[in-house]
């Protein structure tokens, strides 16, 4: 009896717990979402419970009409889908390389990758904004692209590359054999292989420069070539007060594909994530 | 002389590229490759030597010439770094173009048998295509992932800064370790560097220690068989990692609004508020989320691990569902119960495997950004603030982009930048030591 009696308060417990947790987790999202559709600008417009006041689209309309976050957002999906299908070829090639060809200073390459993807991009930042200065790609979303990917090629190559390894060689030599070029292998055999892991590389290119805030606050100077990641900071940036809620209108419309994207990629996230871990 | 071609064939590649290959080894067009090879590198010769020398001198202060004509010494600078990098490709092409006329003159003495241009060709073949294929990628990582490091590296010798050495108006110079001498001696950026970087290492450590064990935890506490409506949670504890970091640590920046914010408003409709005044805790009538060291200490944490547990609680779910059952089963009859097995079974498997993540995630917390910046700005500033611009709760990475940003102090921030990389090192090594590929000697 007693054990029973502690049983069940130790689920009640558990239970509260995770009740607790859940409301953590959920309350700043829709605090946020009731604020995309609360009426009024100001923080202090809003309810401490997120509840909408007068429930309105307005928010969203004053986003796209006083503001230029529709050139920002169009800026960050250009930037994310060249960089996407750059990094993408460019890794792909790489990585195949490194996994079946013998050359000279192999090892030497793959050892600086390694070293190299530790430091962050942000280290060279004056460099490459001197850099992009002296090739005329300042102020160009083809500058900030090619340092994008450039940073992503030494830690996604060395992903990829394990990946490839896995695949028995024996598989593409058939295909030699049979008369397939370096190319032809490539295409029709390796790449069918290694599509999760592809999939998972061109979601996390994808998503990068959304996020990202150092390189284009730096990179990217005149107002309409901001991305979305530095526009919403400046229209926050010490006016949470005044913009909080069509702020939030703009992070909404973020987040919801963002949220969309990863559920879907859900089961492969998890499993190459798992696959970072020590293997027996 | 051609009675030893192993010796005669170096020797004239060594005098001028390809010429052992053609009057050696009959090697017509490998040794026409690399004549043409060296041609175009003597064509170019003075660039290079002009490139290098503006490495060296960082150009002079020209006042009498308008600004557009003056030295400008950061490009001057770049310049310089790219003639060295295709310096060290002519000089490894060079020692190639030896050593191959050496290889192939001692077969040549072996065999007795001139190598086919044809074999040449299907040699080069498969080596072209790989070298082909590789250089977008070389090409790109050496114009911005090396160049920038070692620029950023070279940075910390000059005094490069506002307001007065910023080309074009002005030129660089090489100052050796002045700059560090210079921080070190200003006693506010040597106390603003110790905090910095001591705060770093806790919010760095804490914050990833936090994140796994909560994330550990919640795994755990979900897979126990009897919790019904386990997925329901999982999917609502995912939610943090789904959303856009940066979204998430905005509207944290907002809810934490010491004056306006819900969660302050919240506090003050139930009265804590006041309370908190009566006792004499708070002295205004708002709280000091992000305003106050120690507590904006505190919430960064705390948003950290909002954010970071998720992360971990799907790494450790997948890792435990992929756990051999057998050892449980065989556990369980020799009577071990739950805590037991936890103890000596599960947690040992679990961090055995995870360990190199934790140590990543380390590495991550130490260079990560937005957690810091975007809540705090580095805020609140104290005396030590206003010579070293590092705030009470700035970290390394974020002093650095203030320094360069917002200063433009670029040699302090190379000089910030440096320290980061040797404390990141140890860790970049540790976790290279740990990958397969070099445990297994095979890269």
């Amino acid at each position: 009896m007693m054990k029973k009696a502690m049983s069940i308060a130790r689920y009640v417990l558990i239970y509260a717990f995770f009740i607790l947790l859940a409301l953590i987790v959920l309350y700043p999202i829709a605090f946020a979402i009731a604020g995309a559709f609360n009426k009024g600008k100001s923080l202090a417009s809003m309810n401490v419970l997120p509840i909408p006041n007068n429930p309105t689209t307005d928010n969203f309309t004053r986003l796209f009409t006083t503001t230029n976050y529709i050139s920002w957002y169009k800026n960050s999906l250009f930037i994310a889908c060249v960089n996407t299908l750059l990094t993408t070829v460019i890794v792909l090639i790489t990585a195949y390389i490194f996994s079946r060809f013998k050359f000279r200073f192999k090892k030497a390459a793959m050892v600086s990758f390694l070293i190299l993807q530790m430091f962050p991009s942000a280290v060279g930042m004056i460099a490459i904004y001197i850099i992009l200065n002296r090739l005329g790609l300042s102020d160009n979303f083809m500058g900030l692209i090619l340092v994008y990917t450039a940073g992503n090629i030494p830690y996604n190559t060395w992903l990829l590359k394990g990946y490839f390894d896995t695949i028995p060689k024996s598989i593409d030599e058939a295909a030699k054999i049979d008369g397939a070029g370096n190319l032809t292998t490539f295409l029709k055999v390796i790449l069918p292989n290694t599509l999760p892991m592809v999939a998972f590389l061109a979601v996390t290119s994808f998503t990068q420069p959304w996020m990202d805030f150092i390189l284009p606050r730096f990179i990217l100077r005149s107002d309409k070539n901001k991305t979305l990641a530095v526009g919403l900071f400046e229209m926050i940036n010490g006016r949470s007060n005044d913009n909080f809620t069509m702020f939030a209108a703009g992070a909404l419309l973020i987040a919801v594909p963002f949220v969309i994207i990863f559920a879907i990629n859900q089961k492969y996230l998890v499993r190459i994530m798992s696959a970072g871990a020590v293997k027996e | 002389m051609t009675k030893k071609p192993s010796l005669a064939a170096p020797i004239g590649s060594a005098l001028f590229m390809g010429l052992g290959h053609i009057a050696v080894l009959k090697q017509y067009v490998k040794g026409i490759i690399f004549a043409i090879f060296e041609i175009i590198v003597l064509i170019n010769a003075s660039k290079i030597v002009t490139a290098i020398k503006g490495l060296i001198t960082l150009g002079e202060q020209k006042n009498h010439l308008p600004v557009a004509q003056r030295d400008n010494s950061t490009w001057m600078m770049l310049d310089g770094l790219i003639a060295c990098v295709v310096l060290v490709i002519i000089i490894i092409v060079y020692v190639i173009n030896v050593t191959d006329a050496r290889r192939h003159g001692l077969k040549l003495e072996k065999s007795g048998e001139y190598q086919s241009t044809r074999e040449f060709l299907n040699d080069l073949g498969e080596k072209a295509f790989a070298y082909t294929a590789l250089s977008p990628a070389f090409v790109m990582i050496s114009f911005f992932v090396v160049i920038p490091l070692v620029f950023a590296i070279l940075l910390a010798f000059t005094n490069y800064s506002a307001p007065s050495h910023i080309p074009p108006n002005n030129t660089v110079d090489w100052v050796g370790l002045q700059t560090f001498k210079e921080m070190l001696q200003m006693k506010n950026y040597s106390q603003g560097f110790a905090r910095t970087a001591v705060w770093t290492f806790e919010w760095a450590l804490i914050g990833t220690l936090t994140c796994y064990f909560g994330g550990m935890f919640i795994a755990l506490a979900l897979n126990d068989k009897k919790i019904k409506i386990a997925g329901v949670f999982r999917t609502v504890f995912i939610l943090p990692y789904a959303v856009p970091g940066m979204i998430s640590l905005f509207i944290w920046a907002i809810l934490l609004n010491g004056q306006f914010g819900p969660i302050t408003r919240g506090l003050r409709e139930i009265g804590v508020v006041d309370w908190l005044r009566s006792i004499g805790v708070l002295q205004k009538d708002a709280i000091p989320w992000l305003s106050e060291t120690n507590l904006a200490r505190v919430m960064l944490l705390v948003v950290n691990l909002w954010l970071g547990f998720p992360y971990f609680m799907l790494m450790i779910t997948g890792i435990m569902t992929s756990m051999p059952q057998d050892v449980f089963e065989a556990a369980t009859i020799d009577g071990a119960n739950k805590s037991q097995q936890f103890r000596y079974i599960t947690l040992p498997l679990l961090l055995y495997q995870t360990i190199p993540l934790m140590i990543m995630s380390f590495s991550y917390n130490m260079n990560n950004f937005g957690g810091v910046y975007f809540l705090t700005n580095g805020n609140p500033p104290d005396t030590i603030t206003t010579q070293s611009f590092a705030g009470t709760t700035d970290t390394l990475i974020t002093w650095m982009y203030k320094l360069t940003l917002e200063q433009r102090l670029y040699n302090r921030a190379s000089v910030v930048a440096l320290l980061l990389f040797i404390v990141v090192a140890p860790f970049a090594i540790y976790n290279f030591m740990q990958t397969k590929s070099f445990k297994e000697g095979e890269l």
